[in-house]
This record gives structure tokens, sequence and C-alpha cells, in this order.
């Protein structure tokens, strides 16, 4: 692993701008024609995904100089993968991965952010991202759910830092199990020994306390004889899908998000959908569960010298092509009253809420600004509500909708599917 | 040198402090250069501004939109047009749009989609600004070079505003000639580097009718985005022919018949790259197309305003082509593929594609002039790029050379790559020799001369001393010189 | 003063002239400009005798005052503005280089005439992008120098269309070629190798050929001039619309235009349509009585491939059109078949140039403006009119789309009896009034002439400041026809 894998790929950047914007053929309007939170707030080409590249780039040439501008650039970037997709369109070479690389190399070597401090502190303490309230497992209190620790179930359904700790969250804890229930699976919760995915952790640069997370989540896992792992949360998803198998952990342990549970009940018939809802939404694909939820790929090979950028054996670059776009529209389609629109940026160029890569703990303002770019979109397809698939994407649209005093509403897919059982 | 805290505190006074930055750590992403500061105008009146303080201290500045290319002098001051990036109007009526420097092609065309308007997609893709004067794959029916511009907002060397034609008279954009001589005789780019200097901080562009939808109906995921049908009155295929003056004969004719809406002189090479979502495919898909083609050929894309003109111009397409003995590439007519082309080649133009994935970089000779004589020429560089391949140097795409018609067939353009790897310095020695015989050959063979980058006294003697009103022309608007020569513009 | 033997030295006996009557034909011109008389008028044969005279006028700052076209002249623009100044007249140079089809391109010497030109453009299969009924003796590097409107906008891709590329010498005597035409080496370097001087652009990042133009003169002598041509249609099929609602037309042109289905399209009103064809008073009265008052031309054509096929589907696909703006077309107005009027804008005039045939005297007041001012612009002009006493019913009125309608050439033509100084007067004031007016209302003149001129430079000072700056590097000694344009 490491930074310096990723030369070849950093130095193929051309500086061609794609990175900044969407899919170009995508691009639908003016106003909805970028893709890259981080170049749209901050306007330096350094800050768009390109921008990065070059200067990984000459890093690795020339040694890094760790100014305060240099790690303005790293910190404020969601990792949230678009750059990488729109790069990836044109160009084979790797850019999401060199990113993640750089930000895990400056906690490495001490340049850290003094937030992000403070929450891999905490994690370190509890267990958890955010700060603690009460028992990880309240949210769960006179549900009478299966204890997965004592109990032999099929599903564990892991339900994340922030649903857990976060009372206005427990709301869609409460509704995913709800579902499970009504579908009768038999699925069980690991209540307050739950410990966090590591996810967020690995997005702000924290690699070694993510392994620490993934390798005490997959002991507990295996204890427990876990064949299949559900969550509601996106990053949740990425984590245990993408980055335990990044890392060699994750085995044949098979890795849901809700959304792709539910929408395999309900074409089982195990489901259904019944409760007319009568509302127009939008759908908000999550970074961590469309684009970045693809299946990692494992690649041993070599270039071929010559006169192309290709491998022995081809590699296979992840270009955001094998995410979950469809189970949650899916759903949508299946709720009786319900009219999907959709926005302009959605599924693998979706733009993000804002809350990815430690933004929202780093720089809670540029995380707002995000999200409010999102609603602004969200409003302008005419919906009532807009519907996500995970807390994080949930709670930074809410808080942005509220300070914008907009009309529009949040739901979580869960909240969703359970109204209308 | 760096520049001064003062002069700084100057700048910072016009842009605030969040818009310019001089910290070693952004200059990699600045094409590598080291550069006195890069500040980010938001309007016309603080490019005056830095312009003016440029003057007062003699420093040199630079402006640049997406800068996909360029190369800056140490210690300018680079202008980042990126928060210059509005729409200000899209005239129907009158066919023509206005924009400032950082609207990019993408963005534009999706709105005049809507209306039934487009315009020229530069051959640097729609991820480059659409002030650029260029050309590209729609300039059979766009046109192209410096000829899509009406009125163009002009900030000059010494920060002065000069409006062109109707918008100084009038404040109209329709007309970017006169009173009297044109001032577009020197207001031949959009944002320097290396072209006019100064910089333009608005244009007004032609539009041209658009007979497609109002926006395309993309199925699949990226890399791999297909329409979901090909939009009604259109229809695109690639044809081959038995040799170069079959091709050139077809080409001809359907520009005096005024058939086609894109008349793009692809090589198989060029169609493989445009489709294959990988550099492996690239390969293949360029292999299969190779053994397929009869001969050198052309993509084109008709459009009908109606489904009578439609038909009339399919029948003229397949008559032309017949009678030039070319024919249509099977492969390549599937409806799928024809999907994938028809909005590469309108909406994206799918450069990155044809250029750097391959090798990570790519040297081109371009000429925008008489096409069946750059055709003549071109042949030979193709084949001087034979030995290149077969050596390994260079990405193998038959020796081809492409170009395309412009304005029916008028006149034309054409290029041709090498495409490499430029850590591989063996390679990038041998196209550099590729390149500066073949520019050569085209001087002394009388075809065209090159003028990028530095040019020898003899071209310039035997091209009328086009240098020397050049330099008298910058020096009149550039009295201090602050606004270099450089590098290619993108 | 140059002593006139030098300038024969140069061009040969019988070649300067400085006799009364000759340098009275040069003095005025139909325009109102003041009367200056030249001190010689020369007329070169050659490029070569062209950049002597430049080189003598440099050292003696001589002013020169170039004329391609032959007389009469309407403008201003050939009327000296200097004392002391020579007539270079151009109007003998009259080869046509070439003309060829292969690369829709003619070649030829400023002397050449629309008349003269047209012929061998038809028998290799090509036409010009002409202005409306040019007159006889009209130059055709003269016309386009000008900036003249051209009858078929589709073709019309840039302003500067139709020239390709020039041969001129600039106003310090320095020989130059624009676009392809600047090298590799010399002409007929080029033309070795197939090279034909068709592409506008360059060479290097200024296109100078847009310097030349509207200049009148001011940058250089033009010496020779390639100019794109179009393929002759094997059929084609004009049309009338006509309306009382000048609108109406207006919208069918712009579709007709936007679609590329018309190759010559315009709008006249019915007084200028009449004047057209009368061929006296009483004729144009009598043509005028029967057209509408806004006449729509148009003309559909095919070429090699089906043309009846082309002609059918645009004549059907405009059917349609005009059901929806509420339009008839004919292939009549009133007198007039459109095949008269096809055939005749083909061509130039006759002589007496139709301009004036009916008064004896013209003045025209053109300017481009856009589809949104253009109604308000030309009702502004009728009230101006009415109120200086002239009939605005006898206001000729003739719209020509420009640059595949980005915006219209709009021309006011005036018609007036010369020796009647209430008309002239009357038609004077019109002129001063009427520019300034419609100025105020947005109307752009790109091409000033006249005493007007002043006005419209000091309109765009920095565009006026910026041409200053250019002219003292191709004309430093401000030899080249000083007091035009903004000089």
């Amino acid at each position: 692993m490491g930074l310096e894998q990723y030369q070849g790929d950093v130095n193929m950047c051309c500086r061609c701008s794609a990175c900044k914007f969407i899919p170009l053929q995508q691009v639908k309007s003016y106003d909805f024609s970028y893709v890259c939170p981080s170049i749209s707030r901050f306007q330096f080409h350094s800050y768009s995904g390109g921008g990065r590249a070059n200067i990984i780039s000459a890093g690795l040439k020339n040694g890094f100089n760790y100014t305060d501008k240099l790690l303005d650039i790293v910190y404020n970037c969601q990792m949230c993968g678009a750059c990488g997709v729109s790069c990836n369109y044109a160009m084979d070479m790797e850019l999401q991965e060199p990113i993640n690389e750089m930000r895990i190399k400056c906690v490495a070597e001490g340049k850290t952010h003094p937030e992000l401090e403070r929450v891999i502190k905490t994690l370190k303490k509890t267990g958890t991202m955010v700060p603690v309230q009460g028992k990880r497992g309240d949210w769960a209190k006179g549900l009478d759910l299966k204890d997965a620790t004592k109990e032999k179930v099929d599903v564990l359904f892991h339900v994340g830092c922030l649903t857990s700790y976060n009372k206005d969250m427990h709301k869609l804890a409460k509704a995913t199990a709800q579902i499970l229930k009504k579908a009768k699976v038999n699925f069980g919760i690991f209540g307050d020994m739950e410990t966090c995915c590591g996810g967020r952790a690995y997005q702000m640069g924290y690699e070694k306390e993510f392994l620490k997370q993934a390798k005490m989540n997959m002991a507990m896992i295996k204890k427990a004889g876990i064949k299949t792992v559900v969550t509601a949360c996106a990053d949740g998803y990425h984590a245990f899908k993408v980055l335990y198998d990044k890392y060699e952990l994750k085995g044949d342990l098979t890795v849901l998000h809700i959304s792709e549970y539910i929408d395999m009940l309900i074409k089982e018939g195990k489901l259904k959908p019944k409760k007319a809802l009568d509302m127009v939404v939008t759908y908000h694909d999550p970074c961590r569960l469309g684009r970045l939820g693809e299946p990692w790929r494992h690649y041993k090979g070599k270039k071929i010298p010559g006169d192309r950028f290709v491998f022995d054996p081809p590699k296979e670059y992840r270009r955001g092509t094998k995410g979950v776009y469809e189970p949650p529209r899916d759903i949508i389609k299946s709720i009786p009253g319900v009219k999907l629109i959709e926005m302009e940026r959605i599924r693998e160029y979706a733009w993000c809420c804002g809350a990815g890569g430690g933004v929202i703990e780093s720089n809670p303002d540029f995380a707002e600004w995000t999200a409010t770019e999102r609603i602004f979109e969200a409003t302008a397809t005419g919906a009532e509500a807009i519907v996500t698939a995970c807390p994080w994407c949930e709670m930074t649209l809410s808080q942005a909708i509220e300070e914008n005093e907009s009309s529009l509403k949040v739901y979580d897919i869960v909240e969703l599917v359970a109204k209308a059982l | 040198m760096a520049l001064s805290k003062d002069i700084i505190r100057e700048l910072e006074d016009v842009v605030g402090e969040e818009f310019i930055c001089c910290d070693p750590a952004i200059m990699p992403s600045y094409h590598g250069s080291d550069l006195g500061a890069v500040v980010l105008p938001e309007n016309t009146a603080q490019v005056q501004a830095i312009i003016k303080t440029c003057n007062k201290y003699k420093l040199q500045f630079s402006a640049v939109s997406t800068g996909w290319t360029g190369s800056f002098k140490k210690d300018i001051v680079y202008l980042d047009m990126r928060r210059m990036n509005r729409i200000i109007e899209i005239n129907e009526k009158n066919m023509y749009a206005v924009i400032e420097p950082y609207v990019i092609t993408a963005e534009l065309q999706a709105e005049c989609f809507k209306k039934g308007l487009h315009f020229n997609v530069k051959g640097a893709g729609s991820n480059c600004s659409a002030m650029l004067r260029g050309h590209g794959h729609l300039d059979q029916s766009t046109s192209g070079d410096d000829r899509n511009h009406l009125a163009i907002e002009w900030v000059t060397p010494e920060g002065e505003i000069v409006r062109s034609g109707a918008l100084g008279s009038t404040d109209e954009w329709f007309c970017g000639d006169g009173p009297g001589p044109s001032i577009r005789a020197i207001l031949t780019s959009a944002v320097p580097p290396g072209v006019t200097p100064g910089v333009f901080t608005k244009a007004a562009i032609k539009l041209y009718h658009w007979a497609g939808p109002p926006k395309y109906d993309i199925q699949g995921l990226s890399p791999k985005y297909t329409l979901a049908e090909v939009p009604k009155n259109m229809m695109a295929r690639y044809y081959s022919f038995p040799s170069v003056e079959k091709m050139w004969q077809a080409e001809i004719r359907l520009g005096e018949n005024e058939i086609c809406m894109e008349l793009m002189g692809f090589n198989v090479s060029m169609v493989a790259a445009n489709i294959a979502t990988c550099n492996e495919d690239d390969e293949r898909i360029f292999k299969q197309l190779d053994k397929e083609k009869k001969g050198p050929g052309f993509f084109v894309i008709i459009a009908g305003n109606s489904d009578n003109d439609f038909a009339f111009k399919k029948k003229v397409l397949e008559q032309i082509v017949k009678e030039a003995e070319g024919e249509s590439m099977k492969s390549l007519e599937d409806p799928e593929t024809e999907g994938i082309l028809i909005a590469q080649c309108t909406r994206v133009t799918a450069s990155i594609r044809e250029t750097f994935r391959a090798g990570g970089a790519f040297s081109s000779i371009p000429i925008m002039s008489q096409r069946d004589l750059t055709i003549k020429w071109a042949i030979g560089a193709g084949e001087a790029k034979l030995p290149l391949i077969k050596a390994g140097h260079i990405v193998d795409d038959g020796g081809a050379f492409f170009g395309w018609g412009v304005e029916q067939g008028h006149v034309g353009k054409t290029e041709i790559f090498c495409k490499f790897d430029p850590a591989n310095e063996k390679a990038k020695a041998a196209v550099e020799k590729w390149s500066k015989e073949q520019g050569r050959r085209a001087f002394d063979e009388s075809y065209f001369a090159l003028m990028m980058g530095e040019v020898s006294d003899d071209i310039k003697a035997k091209m009328c001393h086009y240098d020397k009103w050049w330099i008298a022309l910058t020096r009149a608007f550039d009295p201090n010189d602050v606004a270099p020569q450089g590098g290619p513009l993108v | 003063m140059i002593d006139k033997q030098k300038l024969v030295k140069i061009v040969g006996t019988g070649k300067v002239s400085d006799r009364e009557e000759d340098l009275e034909t040069y003095s005025s011109d139909i325009s109102f400009v003041n009367r200056v008389r030249p001190a010689y008028v020369v007329k070169p044969g050659t490029a070569g005798e062209v950049q002597k005279i430049i080189e003598l006028a440099n050292s003696t700052k001589t002013p020169l005052v170039p004329v391609s076209s032959g007389a009469p002249h309407f403008r201003g623009d050939t009327v000296p503005g200097n004392g002391g100044s020579i007539i270079v007249d151009l109007s003998g140079m009259k080869k046509v280089e070439f003309v060829d089809r292969a690369r829709r391109v003619a070649m030829v010497e400023p002397g050449v005439t629309y008349e003269e030109l047209i012929p061998l453009c038809t028998k290799e299969g090509l036409r010009l992008n002409m202005p409306l009924l040019p007159r006889k003796s009209k130059s055709v590097v003269g016309s386009i120098l000008e900036r003249e409107p051209v009858l078929m906008p589709g073709y019309q891709w840039d302003m500067s269309d139709p020239l390709a590329c020039a041969g001129l010498y600039f106003g310090n005597g320095e020989e130059f070629r624009t676009g392809q035409a600047a090298g590799p080496g010399t002409l007929k370097d080029q033309w070795k190798v197939g090279a034909m001087q068709k592409a506008p652009y360059g060479p290097g990042t200024a296109s100078l050929h847009r310097l030349i133009q509207g200049a009148q003169g001011t940058m250089g002598i033009v010496t020779w001039m390639s100019i794109r041509c179009e393929v002759l249609p094997k059929m084609q099929e004009p049309f009338f619309a006509a309306s009382h609602d000048l609108d109406q037309l207006i919208d069918l042109m712009s579709w007709l235009i936007r679609l590329r289905m018309v190759t010559e399209c315009f709008i006249l009103n019915n007084t200028n349509l009449a004047a057209l064809f009368a061929t006296d008073v009483e004729d144009y009265e009598r043509i005028k009585e029967t057209l509408p008052p806004y006449i729509l031309f148009y003309n559909i054509v095919g070429y090699d491939y089906f043309p009846e096929e082309r002609i059918s589907a645009y004549i059907k696909d405009i059917a349609v059109m005009n059901q929806r703006i509420g339009l008839d077309t004919a292939k009549s107005a009133g007198l007039i078949s459109a095949d008269a009027m096809l055939k005749k804008i083909q061509k130039p005039g006759d002589d007496p140039y139709w301009k004036l045939n009916l008064k004896g005297a013209n003045q025209d007041i053109f300017f481009l403006t856009i589809y949104d001012h253009m109604e308000r612009q030309i009702a502004a002009m009728k009230e101006m009119s009415e109120e200086i006493g002239y009939s605005p019913t006898d206001l000729g009125l003739y719209i020509q789309p420009i640059v595949q309608g980005t915006g219209y050439h709009c021309e006011f033509n005036l018609f007036y009896d010369p020796y009647s100084y209430t008309e002239s007067d009357r038609v004077k004031d019109l002129t001063s009034m009427a520019t300034k007016g419609l100025m105020n209302m947005g109307a752009f003149f790109s091409r000033p002439y006249g005493d007007e001129a002043n006005w419209i430079f000091n309109r765009d000072a920095a565009t006026t400041d910026a041409l200053r700056r250019i002219k003292k590097i191709f004309d430093p000694n401000h030899v080249m026809n000083p007091g035009k344009v903004c000089f």
C-alpha cells in the first residue's frame, strides 16, 4: 500500500478539468454541472481531483512541503469519489486511491487536523465517532431484538455510530428493525457491544485506527458466526463491503445495505408496501453506497512497458459502475402514491451531501455549503422531499434545510418503507 | 522573485484574501510553474484593477480558464478565471450567446439544447472554455477557429476596456466588427496565454440550429453511456473508402450539397478510442476496425430539420458514398454504438480518450487550412509514423491522420497525433524528432507553416514576416510588457 | 506636391493625369462630403507599381486615396479628405488570376467588376455571394472591402466573408498577404503544390484581413483578393412572401436562414422593389401601387443530387412554417414575378444605376441591428422623415440578414433630385438627424462614412483609440486616405 504505488497514476493527470464536472454528456443544465464540492467552493484548481493529483505527483518527485495551504487542500475534501468517476470516464488511472493515501500520509506524518484528532480520540476511548450520549444500544430498548452476541442470527444489523447515539436518528434504527421484523428476518444487533466500523476514521486518514476497528468488528462477527451484515449507513456499508475487503479482512462475509435487502424482500414478496403515501420525492445517492460502494478489486499485476498505459493482467478500474443505485429507486417506485423525480446529478455522478472525509467535523461551514447546494438541486425538481439512504446524509441535509428555512423534507429510505407497511 | 508583501496586499485589496494565493503548495497544480501569485477575479472591474497593479509594478500576468495546457514564465501573476463563469445571455432570435471565460462548453450547450440551439464544440473537449478559439468535430456546420466570435469585451494589457463592434457603440453583442476596420483582427482568441495579450472577460459566440432533442436520454453508467434511442431524424455512420482521393471526393461533395451536421475525418483508431471504455478495449476495437475498414474514411452525423429534410439528406449521403466506392462500417451501425458516437461527438468530443488515455501524452500537428492540400502533407506525415510504431515508441494507429470539413468543406482541418508515454525518454525524443521533421517538411514543401512555439527566422521571412506586425501590435497595447506570450492555449 | 514625372516613371505615360476634368471627376461624389480636388489621378497596372506609389507617398507625405470601382461613387470615401492627394485608381487592374471550381475560390485584381467576374464563375459552375444589385462599375474587391451586405446570409459564416485572402501593401509600403496566402513562399510557390489561398485565418495569431475591411483604404492598398465562391445550383425556385406586418416576415426570414433552407433572402419595401424594376417615375408609381408594404424574397435551390427533391422537401417544410406564422408565399408580388426578381439580383444592375433612376441622386442610411430593435428603429426613421418633410412612403427600405442571421443590415434609401437645393438639404439634414437618433436607439453604424463618421466614432472612444494605435503601425506617416474613418 502507500502513496508511492500510485505515482504512475498521478503522473497521468493531464489537467483536463473533467474531474470538476459531472460526465460531460450528462450535463443537463448550467446550474448543476459541477460534481466536486471542493473546487466549487474553494475555486483554486488545487482543490480539484486533478489539482490534488498534480500536487501528489510533484510531492512524490520532490518531497512534500506541508504548508497550511496544503493541509487546507487536503482536509477540505469530502473524499466523495466524484472526481474519480468523472476522470475515469475517459482516463485509465487511479484518482480516488491516491487522494485517500495522501490523507493517510498526512496523518502518519503528524500533519493532522485538530478537530479530527478530537474525533479519533473519542473513537479510541469509546469505540464511536460521535459524542457519546447514553449507551449505544439505548435506541433498541423495549423492542425485544435479538442480541447477536448471544443468539444465533442469520443477519447482523450493524446500526452505526450516528444512528445509535444521535437521538434524532434513532428513528432510522427503529424503522429498520420494524421492517426486518415485518419480513420475519432472523436478525440481531450487537447492542451496547457494537463498535464503530472504522469507515469514517479511514476517510479522515486514520488508517491504523480504522484497521483496529475493522479487526475488532471482524472478530466479533466471526465469534458470533454471522454470515451476513446489513447496515443502514452508507459509511458502514462502504467500510464492511469495500474497505474490509481491500485490507483482506472481510473473508466471505456478505454485506448488504438495507436498501438492497429491502429491495430483495419486496421482490421476494416478503414485504409489501401497501399504504399510499402521496408524495413527490427525489432520491439522493450517498457516495459510499453509490459510486464508492462498488466492490473492491484486488489486483496484482504490472504495467506493460511500451506505448500504452496497460497492465498485465488487464487492470479493471473501479469507475463507479457497480455501486448500489437501483435498489433504493426500485423501493421508492414500489411504494404506492410516491412519485420519484430525479435530480440532475445522480447515481455515479451524484453531488455529495457534504458530510464525508471528516469535513462535517473539520469544516462544518463547508459541509453545510455542500448540503445547501444539494437542497437547491432537490428543490428545483419540484419534489417535496429528498430521500436518502444514509444517516450522515440525512443529518447534513436536514441541517441545511433548517439553516435555509426550506420546506423540503428529508427521509431515509427505511422511514418511507416503514410508513408504507 | 517572490511578490512583495505590498503587492500581495494590493492584490488582496482587490479580490479579497480568500482569492489570492502564493503558497508553493498550489504551484504543482498550476502547471508546475513557479508563479508569483494565483489570483481569482470575479468580474471585469477586478480584472482591470489587477492588470493596473501589474502595470504599476511592471509585473507580468497571464489569464487562463480551465487551463488544460500552458506554460508560464516564472513569477507571473496568474489570473485563474474560475470565478468568471456566468452565462450572461442566450439570445435565441439573434443566435448568439454571451459568456464569461470559465463557462465550459458542456454547460452552455446544455442550456442551448433546451432552446433548439447549439454551437461549435471544440476538439479540446466540452470540459474547456466555450469562449475558446478552436476547431472541433462539428465545424462542418458550426464553423471554427476565430470565426464564431461576435463582440468581445477585452481588458487590454494596460487595464483599459475595449469593447469590439456593436458592444462598444450600442451595448449589443451581435456584431464584433467596426466601426470601421475590425478590432477582431487582433482579438482572435479567448483567454491567453500565447495569443491576444490581455484578458477577454466576456465574449459573444455564434449559435446554430440544433435539430436534435432538448436533451439526450442517456442510459447506463459511466464509463459506458448509450442513448435510449438514436434521436429522430439523426443518423451517424462511419464510411471507409478505397483511397484518400475517393474519400476526399466524397467529403467535398457532401460539403457542397450541405448534407452533414458533422463530417469528422476520423481514422479508425479514433473511432475505437471514442467507443472503448479502457485502453485494452481501445486496442482490441482498433484492431477489429482496422481489419474491417476498406481504407481511409470519415464519420458523419446527419440531422434533418424535418422528416423530409432527413430523408433527402440520407438519400444524397448514400448516393455520394456509393459513387466514391465507400462503404459503411457495419460494426458501427448498431444503434447502441451509433448512439455512443452521436453523444460523444456532439456533447463531449472525446478528446481525452483520443489523446491522453493511451500513453499519458500526445504530440499533435494541427493545421486549419485548405483541406486537400493539408491531406497531401498528412499522408507523408502518417507514413513517417510507421517506424515509430514499429519501434514501440508510439501507440499503433496504423500511421493514420485525421481531420474534418469546416463550413461545408470550404476549408478544413487536418491533424496528426503521436500518442506516447512521456516517461519513456526514447519515445519522447522520437516523437519530438518526428514532429520537427514533419513540421519542417510542411514548410519546405510549401504546404503550410507551423507557428506554435519557437518559430525560426526563415519561416517568419517566408510568411510575410507576420511576427513583426504582431510584435508591433502587442507593443502598441502593452507598453509595459506585462502580458508575455507563451504556450498554447486551451 | 510630388513631381508628376516621378509618378510617370512608376506607372508610365498616360496613366497620370492632372487635367482639370479628370481631377473634377474625383473631387466629389453623390454624397454630401466636401468637394476636395486631388492633385493627380494615377492608374497603376501592377502591384509593383502600387508599392512604388506608396513608397513615394511616404517619402513626400502625400495622401493617397485608393479607388477600385468606377463612377458614380456614393459614400465620400473616394473623395480626398486633404488637399494635395493622389487618387490611386485601380479600376484598370482587371486580371482574373483563377476561378477554381474544386476549392470554390476565385482570385482577382481590384478593378474586376461583378459584371466581368460573374460569367467566368458561371463557366466553372460557381457563383458569388453578391450585394444587392451593384452598379455595373462596382469592383468586387471594393465591395468586399467595404463589407457590403451579401444576399445569401447562410453562406456568410463570418462578417469578413466572402473575403478569403488578400495581397496588399500597407501604408508604409510593405507587402503583406493575409491568411493562407501569407506563405510559405510566394503565390507561385504555393500554386505549385496546389494551394489556392482559401483559408482566411492568420498567419499567426492575428487575422489582418479584418483590418483592411471597413478601412476605406486607410490601412493600405489591396492589389488582389481571393474570394470564396459558392456552387451554382442546378435548380432554383424563388418565392415572395408579402405582408403589412414586417414582424411576420422577419420571423419567417429568420427561420429560413436558421434552418439553412434558402440562399438569397432579404426584405424590401414596396418603394425599393418598385425602384429596382422601374424604368422611370411613371413605371415606378405603377409598379408600387400593386405592391404590399413589405416583401420578403427568398430562393430555394437544388444542387447536383436530386435537386427537385431538395426543393420539394423545403417547399413542404416552409409551408408548415407559413401556417404557423400566418403567411402565404407566392411566385409573384404585384406586377413582379419571383423569377424575374431572381434573374435581376443574380447579376449587377443595369445602367442607369437603379438608385439614381428615380430622381438622379440617392443617399443611403444603413446600420446593423437585431431583431429586437428593428421595428422601433424603422418606426423612428419614418417619424424623423415626416418631421423633416421627406415623405416616409418615399423611403426605400432594405433589410438584409447578415452572418447567418446573427444580425440585420437595415438600409434606408433616400432618393432625391440633386439639382434641388431643398431636396438635397432635406436629405442631408435627415441623414444627420437619423444617424444620431438611430444610434441612440441601438443602431450600430459599423461602416461610418461622410460627416456622420465623427459622431459614430466618438461613441466608442476605446475602439477609436485602439484603431489609432493600430493605424500608427501600418501607416506611420498617415498617407493612406487621411480624414476618413477616424484617422
